[in-house]
């Protein structure tokens, strides 16, 4: 059985690689918050396991057996907040860090029984669906807004978002998931985005919009 | 001039027959049609601890007095920004006759969001469909008419900035106004005066219809289940109503509750039975939740959007229109390949603009008064108070402190005040601050700080008034505090004076390059020490706009008032405070304990040191100064400063009077526009940085063998 870290990792670029970037360990290290050499380290320990794999312009992939791997944990985390919060009556804004460490330890008979006991629930409270035994799902490939260049365009998947207000906020303009953006300029040096949205263009600072999920048109 | 926003509508309330309040996103025309309609009489009023203000004035239609609030320009009205609250806080307080609506015709949809928000919260609506003209020149038709039977209220095209249709919407918001009051009275009726109300506590969903024909909508018109749910909410606010519950209608009252909006979640939670409700809402929300699959707020916020864009697309009809200029020029300049070279271009103009012309008209104002007015004065002075010490320190006072103002004011923050003006109104500022945002996020600020900085280098007063285009307060201090360490044009002519033209060009533009340094490496460490982080840029971007004229002379003036009212007085009191050190003899005494710092640790001669103080009142006053109080104590010899400072002492002198403390109505304005304790913190800084600096430019100097 994997460890806590191990899991940690292929959870991490399974997420990135949704993305549909070329991952490296720089950004693998950054989005778990750790060095890139240690990051680097880790990779290699799961290539020895046969988890992932290093393919030239792809960078790090997962093979089946991780993406199978990673796709258990990303049930249990799903899994473990519905019943944060269907069961135990929990803020579904607050139960992400409980189930990070739930995903860990629960079998897959608790796993099962927690299923049950919830019907079956197709996403997690924060609208995510929840992948199958067989580690189907039905989520599309989606990627952050920041990553789209100049004149792509797009269709608002999630917003990633815990602070309510910010979400709020975006919503009263009309970016919310279902809407169509068009990225209309990219300022030089990591700057913001200037992005259509329902008829009006605004400058999205980077923070913003690598938390804004887009389905690719 | 702030009052309290209360005070200010109860006061209109009391003087005007009906009171409108305006309300609408920004950049749609609001406050051009607020000052084309009231002339410059307006007073502004915020709510303790905002720094978003309404303004209040009030105009004449027919016989009527007509009170207006100008509401913050926002998309919506919730409790999520600062903006928003005031804004619907306005509303709820003023409990306006009516409230304006002002509709964008280029931006319909969008537009309608809040329009329809403050139909939801049971308020009476006139709109003004603006920019028309605009909307035309893009090929956008609308069917006004059609577009008042959807709504179910009347809706009058105007052009705010040519006063088109202005009379018609305020004739139409009376109309409704004396509908809802059920007087039917021609024009002129005393009967209004004062049958206060306007938006009442409950039962208002009915609605008037008198004269006017005006009648609030019809409520339901969002999907059927919510629709549903609402009525549900609607039936069990219905007994709690008129029982310390907010002065919203019962819909609008579900509306926000169902909205999770804060605000009247605790209200509602408060007060008696309140509880009981609050767990209804809950149970309704999740009922919606279970429908829609997201969460009821965020799904009401959909059903708007939806009913708004239906609305917008019905009644609009969009014609190819051609790329217009304004469109061109906003491509230009948001580009990086163009954008930059034009934000150099702009950035270089809006310095020499302050520079030169800044200079210039400081120069006139300057010997226009030497001339004129001060030689009058001195003998007022003198036939009043003789010709003793008395005589003498008055003559600081509003002779020498009313021309530093003069020398400052006019030609400075007036001209910068036009300048800013002419940036905010036209939309380039948001071009500027989409391009440096990456840049100014390392000093913790955003794009729109670049303005100000630059404009620092002319004169920081205006500067820093002029940080108000940045939104928090943490983003004023940090971009105030770099202002102050810019130097502006009267450090700038010590500098040349004293260092460039007496001992060498490389010499001033080391000065220049080390206050360059200063500022990048105050902005990063400030970013670091400062609690909170720079907030994410989230910013419309509005087609560029011919600014009117006269909005910007509005605008401009205000501005200029405030930093009169607070500035004049701290300069004279400033100055009768030093002119009575001068002319006392005091300030030789001063010198004593002056001397460890100014010889010991800075290598200066301490009546160097006393010039110093002296230019707090204006810094290009510490070289006049210098060389007076030279050929006092040292003798004629001393005309030159070359004769008893070396040039590492010149250039340790200027430096130290570049960095230490801005003059007095740069203190005033901090004061002002930051509050007294963040002000006296910026003036520790400052001091505490120079010392520093100086001394470690002195022994730098002697160890490379130049001291």
């Amino acid at each position: 059985m994997a460890t806590p870290i191990v899991e940690e990792y292929l959870e991490a670029i399974y997420k990135l690689k949704a993305a549909g970037k070329a991952l490296g360990t720089t950004e693998l290290g950054k989005e778990l918050k750790v060095s890139a050499a240690s990051a680097s380290e880790m990779t290699d320990r799961l290539v020895e396991k046969g988890l992932a794999e290093k393919v030239p312009d792809r960078g790090i992939t997962l093979t089946r057996k991780g993406q199978k791997a990673a796709l258990e944990l990303i049930r249990k985390h799903r899994i473990s907040e519905r019943f944060l919060v269907d069961v135990l009556g929990m803020d579904w804004k607050d139960v992400h860090d409980e189930a990070c460490r739930l995903e860990h330890a629960i079998s897959a008979e608790v796993e099962s029984r927690m299923e049950k006991l919830l019907g079956n629930p197709a996403t997690c409270p924060h609208g995510h669906p929840i992948p199958d035994r067989q580690g189907r799902t039905a989520e599309e490939p989606v990627r952050r807004l920041s990553g789209l260049k100049r004149n792509q365009a797009g269709t608002i998947a999630k917003i990633a978002e815990e602070q309510r207000s910010l979400l709020e906020y975006l919503a009263t303009l009309g970016m919310m998931p279902g809407s169509d953006v068009h990225v209309e300029q990219v300022a030089p040096f990591d700057g913001p985005l200037l992005v259509r949205v329902k008829g009006a263009t605004y400058a999205l600072g980077r923070e913003i919009a690598e938390k804004i999920w887009v389905k690719e048109r | 001039m702030a009052l309290s926003c209360c005070s200010a509508v109860h006061e209109l309330r009391g003087q005007a027959d009906f009171v409108f309040a305006l309300a609408g996103n920004p950049n749609v025309g609001k406050s051009s049609m607020f000052n084309t309609l009231t002339g410059t009489g307006a007073v502004t009023a915020n709510y303790p601890g905002k720094t978003v203000e309404i303004n209040v004035a009030s105009t004449r239609l027919a016989e009527l007095t007509i009170g207006l609030v100008d509401l913050p320009g926002t998309y919506a009205l919730g409790a999520v920004s600062e903006d928003q609250w005031v804004a619907r806080q306005g509303i709820l307080d003023g409990s306006p006759d009516v409230v304006i609506a002002i509709l964008d015709a280029t931006n319909l949809a969008r537009n309608l969001y809040m329009l329809l928000q403050l139909q939801d919260m049971g308020l009476p609506v006139v709109a003004a469909l603006n920019l028309v003209d605009e909307a035309e020149k893009k090929g956008i038709q609308t069917d006004v008419g059609k577009l008042s039977a959807l709504l179910g209220i009347p809706v009058i095209p105007t052009v705010a900035t040519r006063g088109d249709g202005l009379e018609t919407l305020l004739s139409a918001a009376v109309s409704a106004a004396r509908a809802l009051r059920g007087d039917t009275c021609s024009a002129g009726c005393e009967g209004a005066r004062g049958s206060s109300g306007g938006v009442g506590a409950s039962g208002i969903a009915g609605g008037g219809s008198g004269s006017g024909g005006f009648r609030l909508p019809s409520p339901a018109r969002y999907g059927k289940d919510i629709e549903a749910v609402v009525d549900g909410l609607v039936r069990a606010i219905g007994p709690l109503q008129g029982r310390q519950l907010p002065a919203v209608s019962a819909r609008g009252l579900a509306l926000l509750l169902l909205e999770n909006d804060s605000q009247f979640t605790e209200l509602v939670g408060n007060a008696p039975g309140g509880r009981q409700l609050m767990d209804e809402v809950g149970q309704a929300a999740a009922r919606i939740q279970a429908a829609h699959g997201e969460e009821a707020a965020l799904r009401l916020i959909r059903e708007r959007h939806g009913l708004a864009g239906t609305i917008a697309d019905e009644v609009q009809v969009r014609g190819s229109g051609r790329e217009l200029l304004s469109q061109r020029l906003w491509r230009l300049t948001t580009s990086p390949v163009t954008g930059i070279p034009i934000l150099l271009l702009t950035l270089a103009a809006v310095f020499a603009f302050l520079f030169v012309v800044g200079n210039l008209l400081s120069g006139l104002f300057g010997s226009a008064w030497q001339a004129g007015v001060s030689p009058l004065l001195q003998w007022l002075i003198h036939a009043i108070a003789g010709n003793g010490v008395v005589a003498k320190i008055l003559t600081w006072g509003p002779d020498a402190g009313i021309q530093a103002a003069l020398a400052v004011g006019i030609p400075y923050v007036l001209t910068f005040y036009f300048l800013l003006a002419f940036l905010e109104d036209s939309g380039y500022l948001n071009s500027v601050a989409f391009l440096t945002d990456r840049l100014m996020h390392k000093f913790g600020l955003h794009g729109r700080a670049i303005i100000p900085l630059v404009a620092g280098a002319g004169c920081n007063v205006p500067a820093i008034i002029g940080t108000r285009v940045l939104t928090t307060m943490r983003e004023r201090v940090i971009a105030s505090t770099l202002i102050v360490l810019v130097p502006c044009s009267a450090r700038t002519a010590v500098i040349v004076g004293a260092l460039a033209s007496l001992v060498g060009w490389q010499w001033g533009v080391a000065v220049f390059l080390l206050s360059g340094l200063l500022v990048l490496g105050a902005g990063a460490g400030l970013n670091v020490v400062m609690p909170g982080e720079s907030s994410g840029l989230v910013m419309e971007m509005f087609p560029f706009r011919m600014p009117s004229l006269r909005t910007i002379a509005v605008k401009t003036w205000y501005r200029f008032k405030d930093f009169i009212f607070v500035a004049a007085p701290i300069v004279l009191v400033g100055s009768l405070g030093l002119g009575a050190l001068y002319e006392t003899g005091l300030i030789w005494k001063l010198s004593g304990p002056l001397a460890p710092v100014m010889e010991g640790w800075l290598g200066l001669p301490a009546v160097a040191g006393l010039t110093l103080i002296f230019a707090v009142l204006r810094k290009e006053l510490a070289l006049q100064l210098l060389v007076t109080l030279a050929l006092v104590r040292y003798g004629p010899h001393a005309s030159t400063l070359l004769y008893f400072m070396a040039p590492p002492q010149l250039f340790v002198y200027a430096l130290v009077n570049t960095i230490y403390i801005p003059c007095i109505a740069t203190i005033a304005v901090l004061g002002k526009e930051l509050g007294w304790k963040r002000a006296a913190a910026i003036i520790a800084f400052t001091i505490a940085l120079a010392l520093a600096v100086g001394g470690g430019a002195r022994f730098v100097l002697s160890a490379v063998g130049l001291g």
